[in-house]
């Protein structure tokens, strides 16, 4: 059965081409599992916020909004803002799954993430031959993904209380947050949106912890106006 | 803590994982179950491409300015500094593991500092 073959050809490919990323991913899951225990979570919720959730920046946010207080809606707010960018991830890769049954969606879905999308989106421009077996691709990188995940928010949770704070692991958290944003500053209206982001994010004094809503609505209209203004010129 | 305080605590907790959880699948499943029939508008996926820049940002200005949970600004120089060393880093090798690696590296330095 060549079909089958290749079909777990691709998966293994996938596999092996979220290796790699695993070094990044590791650490950013263990302090979130580390700081969802620091917050007041028990064991099985901050673990349940990993394979319930699966999206790491919406899991650290809602942690750090949880631990300060803020009301409920502000957190699912905040959360959703947090994760519109696979709005546009899920559109792109509509384009190459159209044909898959609502199951295989379903797992694609759920399964989405940076890592998956980039790397799928990458495989497929430097192999277009491959396309029928695409979502085997994607599901070796997700999947691999998911299982790296749970592990290392697991292992947060477990050893989270042992790392004493005066190691500042949780600067890991900013840093992932700096080495996924930089490559994303190509032209300067993404620049600009960055900038306004982060100056709107500590000026901005907004009750109920809306200021990360607040920033990230201030950065995405700057961002909008400048391109707007700068395509006229 | 008594147990209705304690049973609400545990009610807002699966709440807002749930809730979360329920949102984030949507917006994954969305675009992948409905796009076959309709298009994301051109000014939506416009705005969509200023989200993560700006949503990133706003995650990591706010720990360096407010050090401590501070309530007014606070700056903490030798985040700042350990954020922008591994800002450049990024730039230059656009490798998450060397961006985390040198930053935690650079604040340890910074912060082992005397003074």
């Amino acid at each position: 059965m060549p079909q089958v073959a290749s079909a777990r050809a691709e998966f293994l490919v996938g596999m092996r081409a979220f290796a790699p990323l695993s070094m990044s991913i590791i650490p950013f899951g263990v302090v979130c599992g580390a700081a969802a225990s620091t917050a007041g979570l028990t064991p099985l919720q901050a673990s349940a916020m990993s394979w319930v959730i699966f999206a790491g920046s919406a899991q650290i946010a809602a942690t750090q909004l949880f631990a300060s207080g803020a009301p409920l809606l502000v957190i699912l707010a905040t959360a959703a803002i947090v994760n519109l960018r696979f709005l546009m991830y899920a559109a792109s890769l509509a384009t190459h799954f159209r044909g898959q049954n609502r199951r295989w969606q379903a797992l694609i879905a759920y399964l989405l993430t940076d890592q998956a999308f980039g790397l799928t989106i990458v495989h497929r421009t430097q192999h277009p031959e491959r396309q029928t077996d695409l979502r085997w691709f994607y599901l070796g990188v997700a999947g691999a993904t998911w299982l790296a995940w749970q592990l290392a928010t697991i292992a947060g949770i477990l050893l989270g209380s042992l790392v004493p704070p005066s190691w500042s692991l949780d600067f890991i958290v900013p840093l992932t947050f700096i080495a996924m944003v930089v490559p994303l500053l190509s032209d300067r209206a993404m620049c600009l949106a960055a900038a306004a982001g982060a100056l709107a994010s500590v000026l901005l004094v907004l009750p109920l912890k809306l200021n990360l809503i607040g920033a990230a609505l201030i950065g995405v209209v700057v961002g909008v106006v400048a391109e707007k203004l700068w395509s006229r010129a | 803590m008594n147990v209705s305080g304690e049973l609400a605590g545990e009610l807002f907790v699966w709440s807002m994982i749930v809730g979360i959880g329920v949102a984030t699948f949507l917006i994954r499943y969305a675009p992948i179950a409905l796009l076959a029939r309709l298009e994301l508008p051109a000014w939506l996926t416009q705005a969509l491409r200023y989200v993560p820049p700006a949503v990133m940002a706003a995650i990591i200005a706010p720990p360096l300015f407010f050090a401590d949970g501070a309530p007014t600004i606070h700056p903490d120089l030798a985040r700042i500094a350990a954020a922008t060393l591994a800002a450049a880093v990024a730039w230059r090798t656009r490798s998450t593991l060397w961006t985390v690696v040198l930053g935690m590296l650079a604040l340890w330095g910074l912060q082992a500092l005397p003074g």
